[in-house]
This record gives structure tokens, C-alpha cells and sequence, in this order.
């Protein structure tokens, strides 16, 4: 049932990040610029080209469960773990008792990538099976005594559906529950498809997150290849440098963003607190021309959110820092900006915790629900020096207060699928 | 309608709120979707015609794996799709030169449904929207270069001590794998290839819930129609896991027949002596269109899309709920989607996987949910002849519901021999049956818990 009066608000979040693990170290760490980019500590990163990554130091998910749960992480790859540990931060900051919802209407709508493996867990087998010829393995072999020593359960902790799966269970979520793969916009079409549900009156409440690790060897060495990553190595803080004109290219990273998206209705009769509202969402793809498929799909999200191009405070970017991506955004977000009073002005958090593949969307989309409840924009890390095809105002050097009361999230792929989304600060 | 009442307040005492919602129910969507175009590529042949009389006549698909050398492996067979070539669909592939199998197949499969909905000519012509026309893919990872990868593994471990060197591994890695192939197993390159290579400019998705993601493609493809953000979508999916590492986490879940004696006859749903299923592979892609829009270029409607729900098990990432509690609001939340009673339903494609467990549950839910229908209503798993095409599943099964209601016949459930207590519904067992469905649901219900449930009707007007 189409049910346009059935309005999303953002009533819970939870953010890890190479700047912070909890929601006000991460936030504080925005606005102070605090870049979480760093060497490489995790493994030794001396043979690839880019060594540098927005690597969270310490994160152990057994902090963040409770003792009942912890076992369920042996099947778990670091990138579902840092989906556990965060949507426990999202449900405990949502304050949502789950004794007094309906269980069938609380749904899990997640971004996700390739689940990166750990290369150990099968070095037994490849060990067994390596052949003398370079690249060859003796399968024959491998079916027997190569079987023999993996783990039963091996690719369970691969699957990318495992995310949502594992989080579902942990939280009893037995309503809609779908894992979206397209890499740094994965999220934020997650974020769409929740409001699609919530009106089609399917659920009260969805979990709309992401969580991907990339600092992981066998991520690296592969997106080393097909990646324009930055070899900034020598100064990891300045690498990553959104719409700036010296850039250096990608820096990835590994985190987890959830926001609690809840039905106003809903959110008011349990007295929530909320961040923000979601009032629009846009979904476009241009092969070739992607600031096209950015222009529509802010278009679209304004439409739908009722927005004029005067009503919005500022467009929170992508920001991938490469000269490319760059140049479509900041031309797409222009081009829907066209004939506003005042340049549209853009800030991007990616300098501040990197590129996280299937978690960006929903890290940086926490990020404008912040701004939104405490009415403060971050500024862009590492911007000084502007880049002319870059047509947009970038918000540098410190952060601004918020001026008005609607903020625009755009996110994309290099591959050209793209979307927008609109939110709106909740006035009490 | 009081059921739906009940179960559905967001709060126990939320009576005035369950009758407004009460109230919104009863509107009927003022957007209806039709399916306008379809195509597969299945071990049972890649077209529709051939797929589906294959399916008639209880044909397997199942032989010895040929992918790659499985001779050792605990189950060294499966349904394979043989001498596949894109070219045969798309003269000028070379965009998927270094893409794994699984792009490919979608290709070739959205080919054959484009073509058929004949809105290729439109939209070359500037007569369809192609920014209202999206993609929602339900299509598997990218398949890693196994030999490569585990040669590079070894290379860099030394099993004495159980140290690993990163350094090496990564200096090994970048020297062997193929730049171009390891950025396609990326998972958002299936649904870019499709859109970049036919222009289909809107909304690009692509979901990855195991065995139930093309169907979920298919439903939530449906709800952006509904919704208006598209007028058309090329939704459904595509997989395999025939290769080394897919045999082998299946192999070690231990949910593969190793039924070696008897390839042929290893995939058996519902009968008493199942162990496991058998992996197939293949695509499966429908073009799903706004009626009033497909009425107005004149398309040919093969049938309408009604229902869809989708739930979560909730319960854990191995087994389903032993009671089948996401399976049976499942169904029952598809049925109250297309506004049709478990009688109406002419036909049941079962997800009917050939492992104990899904089989029992899935036959426990449909009674649960369809009462005393249940006894009447036909049932078959097609995956008894073409295996288990996991993220493609759903898309082809749902395929051979329109292709049910178009020829009045009902695909057989084969090898069902052995009756099972706890399995007893009609499983149209291995002969087909000359049958006039309506309506038709298929189930698909994934591992880790998602299930999803689509009722397609015959169109009627």
C-alpha cells in the first residue's frame, strides 16, 4: 500500500570509524578534522603501492555484545563482526525495547561488498594442493585432504548476506530483510528501499546500515590493481583530498554506519529522540556521464521531498578524491543546483575515515543526521586548494553552523549508479 | 482482513491505528505490473521454449561437474549450462571480456527478455524513457581466480610454523591476478554491464540474499513501479557456484547430495530419501512494466505480477525455523498482497531445495497457511531437474509460473519415489499435469534466513 503519509525519521545511530567507535568521539573527531588514515598496521602493507588505510586500531567486537552473543563471532569475518558491534551501538542509542515492538515489522536493509577472506583459513589446504607450476593447484588433492583442514562453516563467513543475516538474529528482526551490493552507494539505496517499505506499510522500523573492512591483504592487493588508489604514503593524513586540486587519488578504510529509520508515527508514540527526517530519495545511472545520473537524482529526491534549491543548507558528497569522480559530482550536484540565490556549498567526511565501500553511505549519512540534530556542518578535510572543474562551493577550514534546514546526500559508483536522498532537520 | 488487523499494529493497544491501516488496505494499488518480456539460460536449455519443454517432459540437467576437475570432491556432479557463448546473443561482447560467468549469463538472459518485450526499437527510436527504466538484479558474487589466489596462499605460509607472510602474498597477488577480472567480480559490475550496454538509466540495484535473491530482485523491482520511481524494470538474476570454492563450502555445510551412485537421480524434493540438493547455474531475467504503459506501445502482457512479502527467519545463519515462523508470514503476506485466498492459488513453485530440512518446512508452511487448500493445491520443485541455480532460482522458477499459465501445464516434481510423513501434499510427482492455473506462487526462501514469496496471475484485463 502506497501510503505517502507514512513518513521515516532517524531515531537511532551508530557509527564505527578510524575516527572514533562511539557516536560522540566520531563526531567530535568531524569537527575537529581528525583524520583516521594511517600506515597500514593490521599486516604488512610494504609490497603494495598504497600502504596507507582508515584503519580502526582497537576494535574488538566482544566489547560491544553482550557475553550471550560473543560466541556467534567465530563465524563471523571482520566485516560482519564491525556489523554486530555497531548495530548494538544503533539499538542501544535508539533506546527501542524490543519487548514493545512488533518483531514481524522491524526489518534489516543493509549495503555490503565482497566479503574480503582471511587468507589463513585456507593456507592449510592451499598448502597441501600447491603444485610446483606457478598458479596450480591439484584439485584432485584439494578434494580430499584440501577439504579435510577448512572449516566446516568456512563460507558462511563470507556470504554478503551474512551481515544482515547475523544481525537480524541477534536483534529477532523478522521483518524485510535485504543485503544491497553497490559498493559506495550501496547504503544509501538501502536507505531508499526502507522508505519504499516503510510505505508500502511492511515495517515500522528498519535497520539501514553498512559495514565493510578493505584493510585486509587480499582486498588491498586486488583493489591495487583495478583502484586509483593515492601512494601518498609518506604523509597519510593529506592523502585523501576531496574536490582539491592537488589530489592523490582513493584511500579505503573499514567501519560500520546504522541509522534506526522509524516511522513517525511510530517514533512519537515511543517518545524517541530524533535526528533528522528522511523526506526524499533518488536513484539514477549514467554509464558514461555520471553527473547526469547525480543531477536526476537529486532532482528527484527534491521533488518528492518538496524541496527548492534555496531550501537546502549544503549537499554532503560522496568526495572519493580522484580526479574523475570529482569532476561528475561536483558537475551534477551544480547542474541541480542550477539558478539557486547562493552557490550550493558541499562537504564530504571521506578524508576524515576514507573510502568504505559498502559502509560509506551510511557512516556519512550518520554524519548529516549529526549535523542535523546539533545544527553544525563539518568541514572538508584537506581542502586548499580549489580545483576549477570542480563548479561547487566546498566547505573548508572549519565547521559552519547549519543555516538551513535541509541537507542533500549523494552518494555513487564510479560504475554509474547514483543516488540522493533529503533530509530534513526535526523540529520540535 | 482481520488477521491482517491484528498482527499488523505497530503497538497491542494500537486500535485506532490498526483501523486506519485497516482502512488504507482496502485501496487498491493505481499501478499495476505486468511482465512483458522474459529470458533464461538454464542446463535445460537457454530459451524459454526449450527450458520449459524439458521441464514438461521430467528431463535432468544433472551430470559430472565439467567446470573444473571435482572428481575427488564429496559430490562431483551437478546441473551445468554447456556450450554457453554470449556472442550467440550479443554479436559485440566485449565489455564482458574479462567478466566471470555470472555477468554473462545475465547478459544473455536480459538480451532474450529485452528482445522479447520488444521495447528495444522504442527506446532506440526515443520513444521509452530510458531514465524510467531500471535495473534490480538479484545476481551472485564474482567468482574468485581460484588457482591463482590458493597458489599465492601457499606461497606466502609456511605450514611448519603457521606464519603467514602478508608481504609476500601481496607482492605474489599483484604479479598473477588479471587486473581486468578481478575488478569485474566486484558485486555492482552485473547490473552496470546490463545498464551501460542496453541504456536502461534509472534506478540501479542489485541484492544478494543467497537463494532468495532474485526473487527479492523481482518484488522490490515491482515496488519501485508501483511506487513511481520507474515505469519498467529488467529485474531478476543470475549465478554459479560450480566452481572450486562453491563445491567446496557447500561440500563442508554439508548441504550437497552426494548421491554419486545416482547423479540424476540425487535431486529428489520431498521424497523420503533426499540428501541434499544439486547445484545448477544459469539467469533468469523478466521485464516487469507499468500496464497502462505496456497497453499503450501495444506490448504483448505474458502475465501480471500481484504479490510479493518478504520476512526473516531471524532464527540461525544454518537451519530455518524448525515451525517455519518467516516462511508462513511469508506466504501468507504475498497472498494478502495480490488480495487472492489460498483456493484461488492454481499452482505452488515450491523453493522444494531436496534437503531435509527445507523441504519439511516448506510443506509445514504451506499447510499452515493454505488450511484446507492445501490438500488440493499442486506443488513441484523444478530444481528436481535443473538443480539448485541459488541467486538465480527464483527468477527462472518464477518464469515457469508465466510459462504454467500460458500452456495450462504444470511442471512435474522427478524422482519422487519415496512418500514422506511429514511431506504430504500434492507434488505433481514426475509426470507433468494439464492444468489451468490462475495464480501461481513461488517461494523462495534463502540460506541465513530471508525468504521471499511472488504470486503472478494470468492477465485478464
Amino acid at each position: 500500500m502506497v501510503n505517502d503519509s507514512r513518513r521515516g525519521v532517524v531515531t537511532g545511530l551508530g557509527v564505527l570509524s578510524s575516527i572514533g567507535s562511539d557516536l560522540d568521539t566520531f563526531w567530535q573527531g568531524l569537527l575537529a578534522g581528525k583524520s583516521g588514515i594511517k600506515r597500514i598496521g593490521l599486516f604488512d602493507p610494504s609490497e603494495l603501492p598504497c600502504q596507507i588505510a582508515g584503519e580502526m586500531t582497537d576494535f574488538d567486537a566482544k566489547n560491544f555484545l553482550e557475553k550471550k552473543d560473543r560466541k556467534q563471532l567465530r563465524v563471523m569475518a571482520r566485516t560482519i563482526q564491525l556489523a554486530v558491534a555497531c548495530a548494538q551501538s544503533a539499538i542501544t542509542n535508539s533506546k527501542v525495547e524490543k519487548s514493545a515492538i512488533n518483531l514481524t515489522r522491524f526489518g534489516v536493509i543493509f549495503g555490503a561488498g565482497m566479503v574480503a577472506m582471511e587468507l589463513p583459513e585456507t593456507a592449510d589446504a592451499a598448502a597441501v594442493c600447491q603444485m610446483p607450476e606457478r598458479g596450480k593447484i591439484d584439485l584432485k588433492l584439494w578434494g580430499t585432504k584440501g577439504l579435510e583442514v577448512i572449516q566446516p562453516l568456512w563460507m558462511l563467513r563470507y556470504l554478503p548476506n551474512m551481515l544482515a543475516c547475523q544481525v537480524s538474529i541477534l536483534h529477532d528482526a523478522q521483518g524485510p530483510n535485504n543485503t544491497i551490493t553497490q559498493d559506495d552507494v550501496a547504503g544509501l539505496l538501502a536507505l531508499g528501499e526502507a522508505l519504499r517499505i516503510m510505505r508500502r506499510d511492511h515495517a515500522d522500523l528498519l535497520m539501514v546500515g553498512g559495514a565493510e573492512s578493505r584493510v585486509n591483504p587480499l582486498s588491498m592487493t586486488r583493489q591495487s590493481l583495478f583502484l586509483p588508489l593515492s601512494t601518498h604514503n609518506a604523509d597519510p593524513s593529506k592523502a585523501l583530498r576531496p574536490f582539491d586540486s592537488a589530489r592523490t587519488g582513493l584511500v579505503l578504510g573499514e567501519g560500520s554506519g546504522i541509522l534506526l529509520v522509524e516511522e513517525i508515527g511510530h517514533a512519537k508514540k515511543r517518545g524517541a529522540e530524533i535526528y533528522a527526517e528522511v523526506n526524499g530519495f533518488g536513484a539514477a545511472f549514467n554509464g558514461t556521464d555520471q553527473a547526469d545520473a547525480i543531477e536526476r537524482s537529486i532532482r528527484i529526491a527534491m521533488a518528492q521531498a518538496g524541496v527548492s534549491v534555496d531550501d537546502v543548507d549544503h549537499v554532503n558528497a560522496s568526495g572519493m578524491g580522484t580526479d574523475k569522480e570529482d569532476r561528475f559530482e561536483a558537475r551534477g550536484i551544480a547542474a541541480a543546483f542550477k539558478g539557486s540565490k547562493d552557490p550550493i556549498e558541499v562537504t564530504t567526511i571521506k578524508a576524515h575515515v576514507g573510502h568504505l565501500g559498502g559502509s560509506s553511505a551510511t557512516v556519512e549519512l550518520a554524519s548529516v543526521a549529526l549535523s542535523l540534530r546539533h545544527g553544525v556542518v563539518p568541514a572538508t578535510l584537506n581542502y586548499n586548494s580549489p580545483d576549477a572543474s570542480c563548479p561547487v562551493r566546498v566547505i573548508s577550514g572549519s565547521p559552519r553552523p547549519l543555516r538551513k534546514p535541509f541537507v542533500v546526500k549523494t552518494s555513487f559508483t564510479s560504475a554509474g549508479q547514483c543516488a540522493a536522498a533529503v533530509l530534513r532537520r526535526h523540529d520540535v | 482482513m482481520s488477521d491482517r488487523e491484528q498482527d499488523s499494529g505497530g503497538f497491542r493497544d494500537g486500535t485506532r491505528k490498526s483501523l486506519k491501516r485497516q482502512a488504507s488496505m482496502s485501496r487498491k494499488y493505481q499501478r499495476r505490473i505486468v511482465i512483458t518480456g522474459m529470458g533464461v539460460v538454464t542446463p535445460l536449455g537457454d530459451d524459454i521454449d526449450t527450458m520449459f519443454k524439458a521441464l514438461l517432459e521430467g528431463r535432468s540437467g544433472v551430470g559430472p561437474i565439467r567446470n573444473f576437475d571435482a572428481s575427488t570432491f564429496p559430490t562431483n556432479f551437478a546441473a551445468e549450462v554447456h556450450g554457453f557463448q554470449l556472442s550467440s546473443w550479443i554479436k559485440d561482447c566485449s565489455r564482458w571480456e574479462h567478466s566471470g560467468i555470472n555477468s554473462k549469463f545475465a547478459a544473455a538472459a536480459a538480451k532474450q527478455a529485452l528482445a522479447n518485450s520488444g521495447l528495444i526499437e522504442g527506446m532506440n527510436s526515443g520513444k521509452v524513457d530510458r531514465n524510467r527504466f531500471g535495473v534490480y538484479l538479484g545476481s551472485g558474487e564474482g567468482i574468485h581466480d581460484f588457482h591463482n589466489l590458493m597458489w599465492e596462499t601457499a606461497n606466502s605460509y609456511d605450514p611448519s610454523t603457521r606464519k603467514f607472510d602478508y608481504a609476500k602474498f601481496c607482492k605474489g597477488g599483484r604479479e598473477s591476478f588479471h587486473v581486468g577480472s578481478e575488478a569485474d567480480q566486484e558485486l555492482h559490475t552485473t547490473a552496470m554491464h546490463l545498464a551501460a550496454y542496453f541504456g536502461l538509466n534509472g534506478p540501479n540495484f542489485n541484492c544478494l540474499t543467497a537463494c532468495a535473491a532474485s526473487s527479492q530482485a523481482i518484488g522490490e523491482a515491482m515496488d519501485l513501479i508501483r511506487i513511481g520511481d520507474c515505469d519498467m524494470v529488467l529485474a531478476g538474476g543470475s549465478h554459479s557456484m560450480i566452481h572450486p570454492l562453491g563445491v567446496t563450502g557447500f561440500n563442508l555445510l554439508t548441504a550437497l547430495s552426494t548421491n554419486k551412485a545416482n547423479p540424476q537421480g540425487a535431486s529428489r524434493p520431498f521424497d523420503k530419501e533426499r540428501d541434499g540438493f544439486v547445484l545448477g547455474e544459469g539467469a533468469g531475467m523478466l521485464v516487469l512494466e507499468e500496464l497502462e504503459h505496456a497497453k499503450k506501445r501495444g506490448a504483448n502482457i505474458l502475465a501480471e505480477l500481484t504479490g510479493y512479502f518478504s520476512t526473516a527467519d531471524a532464527f540461525r545463519v544454518t537451519d530455518s525455523h524448525p515451525e517455519g515462523r518467516g516462511a508462513i508470514a511469508c506466504i501468507d503476506g504475498a497472498l494478502k498482497d495480490a488480495g487472492v485466498t489460498p483456493s484461488q492459488i492454481g499452482y505452488v513453485n515450491a523453493h522444494g531445495t531436496s534437503t531435509q530440512v527445507n523441504d519439511r518446512v516448506e510443506s509445514l508452511a504451506v499447510k499452515h497457511v493454505f488450511g484446507e487448500a492445501a490438500k488440493h493445491v499442486p506443488v513441484s520443485s523444478i530444481k528436481s531437474m535443473m538443480g539448485h541455480l541459488i541467486a538465480a532460482a527464483g527468477a527462472v522458477e518464477l518464469i515457469t509460473c508465466v510459462e504454467a499459465m500460458r500452456t495450462g501445464w504444470l511442471p512435474p516434481t522427478i524422482n519422487y519415489e519415496h512418500p514422506d510423513p511429514e511431506c504430504d501434499l500434492d507434488y505433481i510427482p514426475n509426470k507433468a499435469r494439464q492444468s489451468k492455473a490462475l495464480h501461481c506462487l513461488s517461494n523462495s526462501f534463502g540460506f541465513g534466513g530471508q525468504n521471499t514469496s511472488l504470486v503472478v496471475s494470468a492477465f485478464t484485463g
